[in-house]
């Protein structure tokens, strides 16, 4: 049945024409509808989507530094960083940063006082370690051994132990995860320490 | 028309389990394998595929007669991108933290063979009511697919149905089953399953 | 289905010569000697594993008796279980079952809870043989695919830190010697490793144990020994190279050589008849290849051994190697390359 339908269809459309458009008047027309209505759905939802992607930084800004409300979005090399803001008063930073991890990227958000000194707090958004292992980098007390850490020397991961002002414990079987997050948050704050001191308000 | 042609209530009935797209047909495995390590991201997926599949197969089955033969594979693709990106956009707006569990497979429906499959077995050649029974029920057969795979290894995996805890508090998560492993095992122990129940319904009816 | 035995009533109308072959051949083990049969070859790697199980009840006392007793007697269970499933007559007397529990026993920590060998049992008989179609038709070795299976889904378990345990023996509260090298530079004495008394899986500590068990296999032919001799060469070759570039590593070839579980998994899991290459040329490739994912592994990944990875990756190429080292048949026609 199918094949007697193509035949027919198939004599309808000569190739000696040629005239591709006539052709196509279906899919051109298609396009545009489609296309209207998909302008239509980003100009009712565009924003709304927008405003999930921010919310998702700023609604942990007040956790990362303490006694601030909001942030503020700025540039600094083409990185977005965000002002940690009390009012109109500045009360740190927070710095988005991605690395590799044990299994796939990891993506966190560290927060920073006002001088960059020291650490305020630690947040993973995205990450794929190993469930049981690796990703228990997500859970809140592990994270808040960051908080309060010189940013003057770097910080170290141990295994066992009791820490010191600049180490952290290591995860229970996930070393490769515990050191993943740590250098990354060496690596960005020795890169971006001294612009966010002299950029601070 | 044939006259073994199927009803469109057959239509309906035939997507649950004898024409079902992932346990007979084996057709749209890219979700199936990668979205069900719990049902939330499972149902999540099947109604945006029920929702993509039903507007393909309306739009589709409406301009049937439009159609010309070597360009219809570009028309059901256009069609399919274009409600993939609403129900994407969607997923974004109201439901940020799904839509990002489900990172790319959303957009990857539009090479979802189980949607270009019904636009060109059925939804080009029927009236409107049998393309709408098709879509239904091959909505229905997929998310019920979704769903025995996704129970099975959120069940074994994180003890829990829906995020809710079914399993004694000793019980030992299968973490392998929320991994990518477990859902190739799963899917392939439950494809197994479905054909020994066929077999068996053969051999005594 | 019925589509295809249509066709093949067609092609018999038509009357195409159907070649039938006066000389079948049946599935692996394959045995050259009449003497031979399953059950014997299994019975000798049995033995073979007396020493294993003897250091290791010296060294880790009854967790042995528990971890092997459980995934013993759970993979002979599930073995006549999943076998009468598939109506097929239950094959306990082959003792291919037995050999998986002690293997898949002999490879777990000593402090993993009673469910891990039992799940283990069940994805080793399950997953890894009786899902191919039973003994002689499985492509992975059922021990490590249910060691494999059991490591993913208890990574807790079974990962480096699940080795060390305070309190309890004075054995288990030091990590394991691949362990301390890989994340502490520390190595462990030779000596300890020879005779095994280090932490480490049940079965892989001793390396004189290994060795004298395989020796036995190898003198009674059941396992084959071009696979443990050039596993054994290439890994001293590929730890050699290693060596030389790091001079100064305390961890040095016969570490390697004698540390974690390479000895127990070249002797013991890599010459399974079965999922490993025919040919003695195939054997050879087989053996170095494994040597090689072994040092790879152990060099460059974040886990601290690869046996169970290598013997598994191996058993997947294996029949590539098969067909690349399939001998002409004497007196018969060359192979034409295409």
């Amino acid at each position: 049945m199918a094949e007697e339908e193509k035949t027919e269809q198939v004599d309808e459309t000569p190739e000696k024409g040629g005239n591709y458009i006539a052709q196509a008047w279906l899919i051109l027309l298609l396009a545009v509808c489609f296309g209207a209505s998909l302008t239509g759905v980003q100009i009712s939802l565009g924003e709304k989507i927008q405003q999930n992607k921010l919310n998702e930084t700023f609604s942990q800004i007040p956790n990362l530094v303490p006694g601030s409300d909001t942030g503020k979005g700025f540039e600094i090399d083409g990185k977005i960083i965000y002002r940690a803001m009390s009012g109109d008063a500045q009360v740190g930073w927070v710095v988005p940063a991605t690395g590799q991890g044990f299994a796939d990227k990891v993506e966190i958000l560290i927060g920073l006082d006002t001088k960059a000194d020291k650490l305020t707090g630690l947040y993973v958004l995205d990450q794929k370690e190993t469930p049981g292992l690796g990703n228990k980098i997500v859970e809140e007390d592990w994270q808040m051994q960051y908080v309060d850490k010189p940013t003057a020397s770097q910080i170290e991961v141990i295994k066992a132990g009791s820490p010191t002002v600049n180490q952290i414990m290591a995860v229970t079987g996930a070393t490769i995860s515990s050191v993943a997050v740590t250098d990354l948050v060496n690596k960005t704050v020795a890169e971006i320490k001294d612009k966010l001191a002299s950029n601070a308000k | 028309m044939n006259r073994n042609e199927p009803t469109a209530l057959e239509r309906f009935i035939n997507g649950i389990l004898p024409e079902n797209p992932v346990y007979r047909q084996l057709l749209g495995m890219c979700p199936t394998l990668a979205v069900t390590n719990s049902m939330e991201p499972a149902m999540t997926m099947a109604v945006a595929v029920a929702f993509v599949l039903l507007s393909a197969n309306i739009i589709v089955s409406l301009i049937r007669h439009l159609l010309k033969p070597h360009l219809r594979i570009l028309v059901f693709t256009l069609t399919i991108a274009t409600f993939v990106t609403i129900a994407d956009r969607i997923l974004q707006a109201y439901m940020w933290d799904m839509s990002k569990q489900l990172g790319p497979y959303v957009p990857l429906i539009i090479v979802n063979c189980i949607i270009i499959c019904r636009c060109e077995v059925c939804a080009s050649k029927q009236k409107l009511g049998p393309a709408i029974m098709d879509a239904l029920g091959q909505s229905l057969g997929f998310a019920l697919a979704l769903a025995s795979v996704a129970t099975v290894r959120e069940i074994l995996g994180s003890g829990t149905w829906f995020g809710l805890p079914v399993m004694p508090a000793v019980w030992p998560d299968w973490v392998i089953m929320v991994l990518p492993p477990g859902a190739f095992l799963t899917l392939g122990v439950l494809i197994g399953l479905v054909n020994w129940l066929q077999n068996k319904k053969k051999q005594t009816a | 289905m019925n589509e295809n035995t249509d066709k093949v009533k067609t092609a018999e109308k038509v009357e195409k010569p159907v070649i039938n072959p006066s000389i079948q051949v049946t599935v692996s083990p394959h045995l050259s000697n009449t003497a031979f049969t399953t059950q014997k070859m299994m019975i000798d790697v049995l033995i073979a594993l007396v020493p294993l199980l003897a250091v290791a009840i010296w060294v880790f006392k009854w967790h042995v008796v528990v971890q092997v007793g459980i995934s013993v007697l759970s993979c002979l269970a599930f073995e006549a279980l999943f076998t009468s499933w598939r109506l097929k007559k239950i094959t306990l007397g082959d003792y291919s079952a037995a050999v998986t529990g002690v293997i898949l026993g002999l490879s777990l920590p000593s402090s993993v809870p009673w469910y891990v060998a039992f799940i283990g049992s069940m994805a080793a008989i399950g997953l890894g043989k009786i899902a191919f179609g039973g003994l002689g038709y499985n492509i992975f070795n059922p021990a490590m695919v249910g060691r494999a299976f059991v490591l993913f889904a208890f990574p807790m378990a079974l990962g480096a830190a699940a080795y060390q345990v305070a309190g309890g023996m004075e054995v288990l509260t030091q990590a394991t010697p691949l362990t301390l090298a890989k994340q502490l530079g520390q190595s462990t004495p030779l000596w300890a490793l020879l005779i095994g008394n280090t932490n480490g899986s049940l079965g892989e500590t001793s390396a004189i144990a290994c060795i004298l068990g395989g020796i036995y296999l190898c003198i009674k032919r059941t396992a084959s020994w071009e696979i443990p001799v050039s596993a054994i060469a290439a890994l001293i070759v590929f730890a050699g190279i290693g060596n030389l570039t790091n001079t100064s590593a305390e961890w040095t070839v016969l570490h390697h050589l004698v540390g974690g579980a390479f000895l127990f998994g070249a002797f013991f899991i890599a010459t399974d008849p079965v999922t490993s290459p025919l040919t003695p040329k195939g054997k050879v490739i087989f053996g170095i290849g494994f040597a090689a994912v072994v040092m790879l592994i152990r060099a460059f990944s974040g886990y601290p051994e690869g046996v169970m990875f290598a013997v598994l990756l191996m058993n997947a190429v294996t029949p590539l190697i098969n067909k690349w080292t399939i001998p002409v048949p004497f007196g018969g026609p060359v192979p034409v390359r295409k």
